[in-house]
This record gives C-alpha cells, structure tokens and sequence, in this order.
C-alpha cells in the first residue's frame, strides 16, 4: 500500500512538473507572438495592447512589418530628426517627426546588391508609385563608411539623399536595404522592415495610409481641418474621397447633369431635379 | 539634437525644425555663396533661395528662415554695415509687408550683417502675423546656436612665396 502511495505522488509530481513546463512553453510562445504584433492579450500587465514591439515604454499602434522579423528589443516607435551631409559636402537635416505627412526613409549602401534596385527605381521614378505627399528621404552611413563620389553617382535627382551614421544608429538598421516609415502628425514609426523590391515598399505605405485614414474618422486629421491650401488640401481631398469609395475615374467627378451628383430623380436640399448643370434657372 | 555643419557655418537645430546648409552649383560663370535654410515643415528639394516653393506649404504655426550670404564685394557697403546676425528678434521686427511673396496673413523680417568677415541677409517668416509673440521665441531658439565661421584674411597685395 504505501509503495502504491509512493508510485501514486511520483506519478503526479512528474505530470505536475510536465504540466509547468508545458505552461511555460506556451507562455513563451504567446510572448514571443505578442511581440511580433500578432499575439492575442496581453502577457504582460501595465503594458498596452497597442504597444509596439520591443519596448513598453510608449504605448501606441503596432508598426507595419517588412520582411523578415526584427529584434524584439529594439526601439520600433522613435523617430528622430536625422542630420548629416549629402554627397556634394551641403548639410543636411530631416525631422519627419514634425511633418503633416508620411515620410519614408531609405536606408541604403552602394554596396549592397539589393540595393541597386531602389537606386535605380528613385533615379529613376523618383517618388511616383508612392501616395501623393509621400516624402522619400535616401540615407546612407556616413563618409567615413560611405563614398561621397559613389553615393553621389547614384543619388536620385529630386530625393533628398544625406550621409548619415548616426541616423543608422539611431533608427537601429539591422541591414540595407531598410525602410521606415514615420506618420508626422503622430510622431512615430508607422512601418518599417527590410524589403527586397519597391513593390513592397510601395504596398508597406498604401497599407499605413489606409490605417491611418481609418484612425483619423472621428477625430478629424491636421490634414483635413480647415483652412489649408494648395497640395496639402488637395491630398486631403483625395483622402476623402478614397474614404468615400470614390476613386480616379469615378464618373460623379465628372458630372454632366445633376442626376450624376444626386441619382435619379434626386437634389440637392430636397430642390427637384434640374437639367444639365449651368443650364438650371 | 541634429548639428548641420557646412560651407563655414553651424548650428545644432532645435526640436522641430529641419535645415540645409548649401551652395548652388555656379552657373554663367557667377560664383555662388552659401545659403542656409531652416524650417518647422519639411523643405521641398525645389525651395527657392528666399523661399520660393516653400512659404505657401507654411502653417500658422510654422517658420521659414533664410541666412544668405553675398559676395566680398558687397563688404563694406552700408547695406551691411551692422556687425553680428541679430539673434533676439522681437515679435515688433515683423510686419506683414516685409515679405518677398506676400502672402495673406504671414508676416516678416529681414536683416543686413556682416559676421566673421562674410555679408550676410537673414530673412525669417513666420506663418501667421497674428501669431507672432508665441513664434518669435522659437525663431531665437533657432539663431542663437547659428555660429559663422570667420574668413581668413586676404593676403596682402604682392604677399606670397620668397
């Protein structure tokens, strides 16, 4: 009998012992998810759901990811103003944490071959592929690491291109080619990862618009209050509409009659409907 | 803070701005100075030297300023006979007709130096007149850090190897 008791509690201190580890394990896993933005609850307390990945310290939306996970303990939500020289000896100065819009930083070598690309692509097209007011700023290491002649060579015309290591530092780059993407109306990195072709670069911003046009209904976005002007308001616009569905080529941006504005039979402030505009009495 | 460092100027920027320290490319033989750029709204690539393509994206809240130098000739005129940039501005040094492109509700200042042997005109706008007092304030913050590095003498006439 007391062997059978014995057995018994050797039994269930080993299921016991089991049963912790599996805890822990899927503690960890659960863990390692949140940190990647896709975790369900909040492993730890004190620490918003929202909060990005690698450090609780702020709390806010998680950042698109490109390529490849990042470290977990990196800073994910900075976005420091970034200062050097371009390849031509000017100083330079960028704070896209003080802009209206999405300024997107390239962080590029002349080295590297997955580079060349988006060399080529900003030479090339400059910013076209990107939402309208997209700001691209190319920034390489520094002119003790970097050629000034090289990088001036396959700088883009119309981009901005500074020399830069601290900003490498700063902005933790674990690679080349790396891209972030910061929102100036909050301050903070809405997106950022290592990216093999402009596509994705292109698809990483059109995605942080959208969920930043989603997160602006309700509270009205700097962008769209009134009394701005020129390409701000235009983008604006442009903002609403896509909100509305309305996108480039919609025939109610081309009315020729009432009826294209208002539908059939409709008007505007309950008037009745009218012949062709500028014809109406 | 960002430091911007070039062409015998510098200046560690305060939160908020961005800047450029630059010289054109010459052209037709005319010899470009330097000119800087500073600006609480990101500076398009196309900015003018006086801030053409840049003053109508300005904000109420936002400021514009321009430090251009001219050539040596231009030393010892009167225009710049004032020494050292102004680095305390007051809200009464802008008005709203002291601007290069006038445009509606911005107001401006514009002042002639010589500092380190280099002429100099600095040009700030702000983006609402009405706003001044609590723009002015940073407008200093943004000077007071400007150094200009001193040019070496001219050799003297007839000066050079034995």
């Amino acid at each position: 009998m007391v062997a059978l008791v014995v057995a018994l509690g050797a039994v269930v201190a080993l299921v016991a012992v089991l049963v912790a580890g599996l805890l822990r394990s899927h503690a960890d896993i659960l863990k390692a998810l949140h940190d990647l933005g896709v975790g369900v609850g909040d492993p730890v307390e004190g620490r918003g759901a929202d909060a990005p990945a690698g450090h609780g310290a702020t709390s806010g939306p998680v950042p698109l990811r490109l390529g490849p996970p990042l470290p977990p303990e990196r800073d994910s939500s900075s976005a420091p103003a970034l200062a050097g020289v371009t390849p031509w000896g000017d100083a330079l100065a960028v704070a896209p944490a003080s802009s209206d819009g999405l300024t997107l930083l390239a962080f590029l070598t002349t080295g590297c071959s997955s580079c060349a690309g988006f060399w080529e692509t900003f030479r090339r097209s400059g910013t076209v592929g990107l939402p309208y007011g997209t700001r691209v700023v190319v920034v390489t290491k520094g002119p003790d690491r970097e050629l000034a002649t090289e990088v001036a060579a396959l700088a883009p015309p119309d981009l901005p291109v500074v020399m830069s290591g601290e900003a490498w530092d700063d902005y933790e780059v674990p690679g080349s080619p790396f891209f972030v993407l910061v929102d100036g109306r909050s301050g903070r990195r809405v997106g950022e990862g290592v990216a093999n072709g402009f596509a994705q670069v292109a698809d990483l911003v059109r995605r942080a618009e959208a969920e930043l046009g989603e997160r602006s209904v309700g509270g009205r976005a700097p962008g769209g209050a009134i009394g701005i002007d020129g390409p701000a308001r235009e983008a604006a616009n442009d903002r609403e509409l896509r909100a509305a569905g309305i996108l480039p080529g919609d025939p109610s941006l081309y009315p020729r009659k009432l009826e294209d504005l208002y539908g059939p039979g409709g008007s505007a402030g309950g008037a009745p409907a009218v012949g062709p505009v500028g014809r109406a009495g | 803070m960002p430091v911007l460092r070039a062409h015998g100027l510098e200046t560690t920027l305060p939160s908020g701005f961005e800047g450029r320290i630059f010289v054109r490319p010459s052209a037709g033989g005319a010899v470009a100075h330097p000119v800087a750029h500073f600006a609480t709204f990101p500076l398009p690539s196309t900015t003018g030297d006086f801030g053409g393509g840049a003053v109508s994206l300005m904000g109420d809240t936002d400021i514009f300023a321009v430090l251009f130098e001219y050539g040596p000739e231009s030393l010892g005129t009167a225009l710049f006979a004032r020494q050292g940039m102004p680095r305390s501005l007051t809200p009464d040094d802008f008005r709203p007709y002291v601007l290069r492109r006038g445009l509606s509700g911005q107001s401006g200042t514009q002042w002639f130096f010589t500092e380190g042997g280099r002429p100099f005109t600095l040009y700030v706008v702000l983006g609402s007149h009405a706003r001044r007092a609590q723009l002015v304030p940073r407008v200093n913050q943004l000077l007071a850090p400007l150094t200009v590095q001193s040019v070496a003498p001219a050799a003297a006439p007839g000066a050079g190897w034995n």
